[in-house]
């Protein structure tokens, strides 16, 4: 699933390995997710819309709108 | 199961309990054999002491079982849940394989014991290519 979490990662300056730890989750985890090959379970795209304070529709693109 | 750099606390915990039975496998093993060359054993004996050393290997098992429970991170899981049935389907597909090349052409009899060993190595096999699918 297309995302924008490269973006908001750029825009505030931090590296995969600190969105990583931010999560709590593994830098292949980062990766796999900004790649748009892994997509998250809704428990941890909702940790990431609050991380990033915005909504997860803002975050994640399905391609359905 | 992930490289000791990136180790979370679930991966250091299974090696923790991984490491130790491997060990009293390893005693297990070597005991059991040398007890059947000299003691000879015989009858409910004999079928008690070949268990013994099942028994870290179940330990084994249910120490994986533990792993992906306690594994907090989404993502390694599923990568290893994925190489799991990839070890699942190539060690099934290899048994019947084989298992009919013993049925029809006299191959070689290879032990079901060598099940989990096969299947663990068609998983180590397999995660590399899981993970790469992700990159």
């Amino acid at each position: 699933m297309k995302n924008r979490l490269k973006v908001l990662r750029a825009e505030r300056d931090w590296s995969q390995a600190d969105l990583a730890d931010r999560l709590v989750v593994s830098r292949q985890t980062i990766n796999a997710l900004e790649t748009g090959k892994y997509d998250p379970s809704l428990p941890l795209a909702f940790k990431i819309a609050r991380l990033f304070g915005q909504p997860i529709e803002a975050i994640f693109d399905d391609g359905e709108a | 199961m992930a490289n000791a750099r990136s180790a979370s606390p679930a991966t250091r915990r299974y090696l923790a309990r991984f490491i130790p039975l491997m060990i009293v496998y390893a005693i297990v093993i070597f005991g059991v054999s040398v007890a059947f060359n000299r003691l000879q054993p015989v009858g409910p004996l004999a079928w008690a002491l070949a268990i013994v050393p099942a028994l870290p290997i179940l330990g084994v098992i249910a120490v994986m079982g533990l792993y992906l429970r306690e594994e907090a991170d989404e993502f390694q899981r599923a990568v290893l849940i994925e190489s799991m049935l990839w070890g699942i389907g190539l060690t099934l597909a290899g048994s019947t394989v084989w298992g009919l090349l013993e049925f029809y052409v006299d191959a070689p009899r290879v032990p079901v014991f060598w099940a989990f060993p096969a299947f663990c190595g068609a998983m180590g096999l397999a995660q590399p290519f899981v993970r790469r699918r992700y990159l």
